[in-house]
């Protein structure tokens, strides 16, 4: 056997807190009158829903920065592909409910002068046919592109700045009205998902708790590819690609798979996000938004799974706290916080957790300094 | 046979109505309502043989059908409007005489003939304007109306003219006017001939319905020529689309050439290089308000001073960035781009809060602003001297890199830093300043910018991704590569645009690179050598 | 035993207009024990980039057993049919630990699937113990790799190349580092090893080569220069000329 565990102590401790929060929260709302300690107030719920969706994207960043080292600068575009593909159904939910009460066109088709709906927006009036897709489209295109650069070997910088140029690349065809899908303000006046309406309590309650169960689920998925073999031999690629290839594993295949399979859950924090945020628009794709991301697994520790998610949730709470009290120095805290943290906290916030216990210094830890390549 | 022609005209003219050009224009508009059509045109020939400029209005009022005689005195008027509102006017001054009584004038009758004489005797009288340039306007005129019943005047005009391009334009208009009449074949064809040498998109519409004539000669003719100047129009339009590439290469070598030192040579990834290609543009800004200010008649100096400025400024960030940052950083590129990326949004929003987030208004020297005539494209002159500016900077890196101490102890550096600092070169102090120069030609880049793009704080953010694809594109660690990348990628955006739009143009260039890089990661002009392949 | 296992003739590589391999022919016999020398820059090491699949030649046949072509190979390919390669500087997995290393290198399925269903089974367990007694690592078994010190890193390599259990096993400098005791220990675990599978060393340590007590071949500019025992090869004036007698 030998085989460590599914779930260390940190992870085990992160999952029960977060299965009380999504427990609780709905239970109080349930039992306490509104209005008294307890009752989280609706429109706080899609806010906490959001950190919880922004926190499954940073575990897919982990996934595939913290193990494998590829450090995609693009991952906010796979966050967006899924957010689109939701946000399609949605649209067609509205259906002759909309300004222009067309049955089959969403407004700004018909305000554009669409004769007929786009041939890619068939089947998204079905819900089943809209999840399929949010986690096909953004796993198709990780694929296509990945099955690329990987055989090529590009890697290091040269893949963020790809990854980088992807996402603008996509940004930019987002912004086009001839792209079907809105244009410049995207997809947005949803009124209800499977017949409830996105602005009830309960629906809002329903949403959050399943953001916080894809969490958990991407949470446990990680760990359960970087407790195996596989995630071994990831963690090898990351360390010395070289040396993994010369043991005979085809490093291409491991890389394209956890990239795949982390633009999926990206995908899937991104249906969950829109539905709750109530829009998606080009600006999901732009560049400095995934970027963003990366701050997220580096504050919290990349490498850890929990600590991108807990790194998520510290930046997103303090971005809205201080863009509603102290909007100029959002920027600042946010630069200083990329500057701090990869000089003097090159293991994040777990890592500074870490080091207080004696001995707690977790496998796959990432080495000081990174291993100069096997050459 | 052609050359004829238009003796025999002025010949007609000059003898025919011999009587009549004796007299005065005021006796000669006198005369307009007496006789027969055909009398009239006399005396319209005549008035236009006088050469007299008042004329012109009076032509073209009686074109119009607005001339007309008071039953009174049979005094020659022009009248606009109808009933109550009518109104009088002196033919020849264009002064205002009044109201004119319903039923006290009558109208002098033109006929088609007549309009013809008209039309003629305008064309004859603003050929043979004493003015150089409207005799140029009225030949080009004339070229585009391509009206047989000029013919004449044309030829009388050609006979006369001194300037020889005005000459040439009138011959042109000529050709024209000759091929829209019914001409021998043979005139026509080599009226063709002429207007085709004359080219552009005047001639192309004289010329393209004549490719359907029933005279086969002709329709042969027209059509090759057709071709000849489609094609000659084709390639102006690939000059002027080159031309175009070139100045966006050249921003985009501006842009990219600062990262092809710290990115290219170094191997340091620096995300805030956008933001000091825009405290580049920012330096400019306050340089041109302090003038502005203070000494407004240095302002067309303004760039030049800035330039040295908006370098030390960058610069000097860059060089606190290395020490500050970047060096404890060496050896993790990945971590390396994020710290700098932390940078690049201090710096904006420092930017933003200090100076607002509104675009600043830089101006242009005056002796960039304006455009010449090159062939049928324009060239601007912001956009030329940028080309130029951009070719001086990578001249100087260049020079810099090659030939001074300084450039040669940074090769050693690069290429083998330990036995470079065994010689004794201070490596630190090499890393810090080569930083420094990759920053302040950023900075030199946001001068040149702050030209033509908005300068705002987020003017950087729309440069980085473009630069550095253009150094990965072109192969890190080659300045060569970076100029040959910049140009090309200019040059095929600008050709894709009219096709694509400019939005989609972007996004296949995009799309071209990246899958050009998976292709060769090394970019187009790798580094060389053994090591690399290792 | 006399049976062809690489094979490599009239093999060219320039880099750049520099003939890293120019006209190198060299036969491997099945459970022969070779050690190749040369002075820097004679094309050792492109040599193994080669036969690994790393680097693609110009020209020239590699062929790997009867008639296996390895030129269209990558290093995956190579490494799956038998090719196990140490490199002259130590690398291992530094992150993972000396256990989870050698794990990674047992021979076995190296596919997606059988990654992540894999469960460590005793036989697993007992074979890493196995090559950890043979590089004496046993007691280093549940460290971090990046922890260990440089020769020790070396033995972990060479355990790691053991646990692949490859046909040819190529070893770049196994000395290096290494205290005398040690490098004389490694040459008598080189022996040990050949005759079950061949073995290739490269190394610059005189005494090393001498220990290895086998066929020496001396390169020179990218060709085989002189080959026989070391006697036989420090005889040569050529040799001595660029390579010994400096």
């Amino acid at each position: 056997m030998v085989r460590k565990g599914l779930i260390d102590r940190r992870t085990g401790l992160f999952l029960v807190v977060l299965f009380a929060v999504i427990v609780l929260i709905p239970l109080g709302n349930l039992l306490l009158a509104p209005g008294t300690a307890g009752h989280v107030p609706g429109y706080l719920l899609p806010l906490l829903g959001k950190y919880l969706c922004f926190a499954l994207l940073a575990v897919s960043l982990d996934l595939v920065w913290g193990y494998a080292g590829i450090l995609s600068l693009g991952h906010g575009a796979f966050f967006a592909l899924g957010g689109y593909a939701m946000g399609m159904h949605l649209m067609r939910e509205i259906g002759d409910r909309g300004v222009y009460a067309n049955p089959v066109l969403p407004d700004f088709m018909v305000f554009l002068s669409y004769e007929k709906l786009p041939w890619y927006w068939h089947g998204f009036d079905m819900f089943w046919f809209a999840c399929l897709m949010v986690l096909f489209v953004p796993g198709l295109l990780a694929f296509v592109f990945g099955w690329f650069a990987f055989r090529s070997r590009v890697t290091g910088v040269y893949l963020s700045i790809i990854t980088q140029a992807l996402t603008y690349a996509l940004m930019l065809a987002f912004y086009r009205n001839e792209m079907g899908l809105g244009g410049n303000n995207g997809l947005t006046d949803f009124r209800d998902v499977l017949g409830f309406s996105l602005s009830d309590d309960s629906t809002r309650i329903a949403l959050f708790v399943l953001s916080g169960l894809a969490l958990a689920f991407g949470i446990i998925l990680g760990r359960f590819i970087t407790g195996s073999k596989f995630g071994m031999v990831l963690v090898g690629v990351r360390d010395a690609e070289s040396r993994t290839r010369f043991l005979g594993y085809r490093v291409e295949h491991y890389k394209l798979f956890v990239f795949t399979v982390s633009a999926m859950l990206a995908g899937l924090a991104g249906a969950l996000y829109v539905p709750q945020v109530g829009i998606i628009n080009p600006g999901e794709f732009s560049p400095a938004n995934s970027i963003e991301i990366v701050i997220w697994v580096a504050l919290g520790g990349r490498c850890t799974l929990v600590g991108a998610a807990l790194g998520a949730l510290i930046v997103a709470a303090a971005k809205s706290w201080l863009t509603a009290n102290f909007p100029e120095a959002w920027l600042f805290v946010l630069g200083a916080a990329f500057v701090l943290v990869t000089i003097f906290l090159p293991r994040g916030v777990i890592g500074l957790l870490d080091g207080l216990k004696p001995g707690g210094r977790h496998r796959h830890a990432l080495p000081q300094a990174a291993p100069e390549p096997a050459e | 046979m052609r050359r004829l022609l238009p003796l025999l005209t002025l010949l007609c003219l000059a003898f025919g109505p011999l009587p009549a050009l004796s007299q005065s224009l005021e006796a000669l508009i006198r005369q307009l309502p007496e006789g027969s059509f055909s009398d009239r045109a006399e005396v319209v020939a005549a008035i236009a043989a006088t050469l007299d400029e008042r004329a012109v209005g009076v032509l073209e009022a009686l074109g119009e059908g607005d001339l007309h005689q008071r039953k009174a005195d049979g005094a020659i008027l022009k009248v606009t409007g109808r009933g109550s509102k009518a109104r009088a006017f002196d033919p020849l001054t264009g002064e205002e005489l009044g109201p004119v009584p319903a039923r006290s004038t009558t109208a002098i009758k033109v006929n088609n003939a007549l309009r013809r004489a008209v039309r003629s005797g305008i064309a004859t009288l603003t050929l043979m304007h004493r003015d150089p340039t409207r005799r140029l306007a009225a030949a080009n005129a004339a070229f585009q109306s391509a009206d047989p019943d000029q013919l004449e005047a044309l030829g009388a005009a050609l006979a006369a003219e001194q300037d020889a391009s005005v000459a040439e334009a009138i011959a042109q208009a000529q050709a024209a006017a000759l091929l829209a009449s019914d001409a021998d074949p043979a005139l026509r064809v080599e009226a063709i001939e002429t207007v085709r040498a004359r080219g552009g998109r005047d001639a192309l519409a004289v010329l393209t319905p004549l490719r359907a004539s029933e005279v086969p000669l002709i329709a042969e003719a027209a059509a090759a020529a057709v071709a000849e100047i489609e094609r000659s129009q084709a390639m102006w339009a690939r000059a002027q689309n080159v031309w175009f590439g070139l100045s966006l290469g050249s921003v985009l070598l501006l842009a990219a050439v600062g990262l092809g030192i710290t990115f290219g040579v170094m191997g340091v990834i620096n995300m805030a290089h956008g933001e000091l290609i825009m405290l580049g543009a920012y330096t400019t800004f306050v340089t041109q308000e302090l003038i502005r200010g203070h000494a407004p008649g240095l302002f067309d100096w303004s760039l030049a001073i800035a330039a040295p400025l908006a370098f030390l400024v960058a610069g000097g960030i860059g060089v606190a960035m290395e020490r500050g940052i970047v060096r404890h950083l060496y050896g993790r590129p990945l971590e390396t781009l994020l710290a700098t990326w932390g940078v690049s949004l201090i710096l904006q929003q420092t930017v933003r809060s200090v100076f607002g987030p509104t675009n600043r208004e830089v101006g242009n020297p005056s002796w960039m602003s304006g455009a010449f005539q090159l062939g049928e494209m324009t060239v601007t002159l912001n956009r030329l001297t940028i080309i130029l500016f951009a070719l001086v900077v990578f001249a100087g890196l260049l020079v810099l890199l090659r030939r001074t101490p300084f450039g040669l102890r940074m090769r050693a550096v690069t290429q083998n830093r330990p036995m470079a600092a065994e010689m004794g070169i201070r490596t630190g102090w090499i890393d810090a300043m080569t930083f420094g120069l990759g920053a302040g030609v950023a900075g030199l880049a946001g001068v040149a910018l702050s030209q033509i793009d908005n300068v705002s704080p987020n003017l950087g953010q729309s440069y980085i991704i473009d630069s550095f694809l253009v150094v990965v594109f072109g192969g890190a660690g080659n300045l060569w590569g970076t100029f040959a990348a910049a140009f090309s990628l200019g040059i095929v955006n600008k050709f894709l645009e009219p096709v694509a739009g400019a939005v989609l143009a972007k996004i296949l260039v995009l799309v071209f690179i990246i899958l050009f890089i998976q292709k060769r990661p090394r970019g187009l002009f790798p580094q060389r050598g053994r090591a690399v392949e290792a | 035993m006399n049976e062809t296992q690489l094979y490599l003739n009239d093999v060219h590589k320039s880099f750049d207009g520099f003939k890293a391999i120019d006209g190198l022919s060299l036969a491997i016999a099945r459970g022969e024990l070779r050690a190749v020398v040369g002075p820097n820059g004679a094309g050792k090491t492109t040599m193994l980039d080669i036969v690994t699949g790393k680097t693609r030649p110009d020209s020239g046949r590699v062929v790997w057993g009867a008639d296996t072509d390895l030129t269209r190979l990558d290093e995956a390919d190579c490494a799956r049919l038998g090719i196990g390669r140490k490199f002259q500087k130590p690398t291992v997995f530094e992150t993972l630990s000396v256990e989870d290393n050698v794990m990674l290198a047992l021979a076995g399925d190296r596919g997606i699937v059988a990654g992540l269903r894999h469960r460590r089974t005793a036989r697993q367990s007992a074979r890493i113990g196995e090559v950890l007694d043979i590089v004496g690592l046993g007691a280093e078994r549940g460290r971090l790799a990046g922890a260990l010190s440089h020769g020790q890193k070396q033995w972990l390599e060479i355990g790691m190349l053991l646990a692949q259990e490859p046909q040819l096993l190529l070893v770049d400098e196994p000395a290096a580092g290494m205290t005398d005791h040690e490098t004389m220990r490694t040459a008598e675990l080189l022996r040990t090893v050949a005759g079950a599978h061949s073995v290739l060393v490269i190394e610059h340590d005189m005494d090393f080569v001498r220990a290895l007590d086998c066929k020496v071949t001396v390169l020179n500019r990218g060709s085989v220069l002189a080959e026989g025992s070391l006697d036989h090869v420090s005889a040569n004036p050529e040799v001595i000329e660029v390579y010994l007698g400096r």
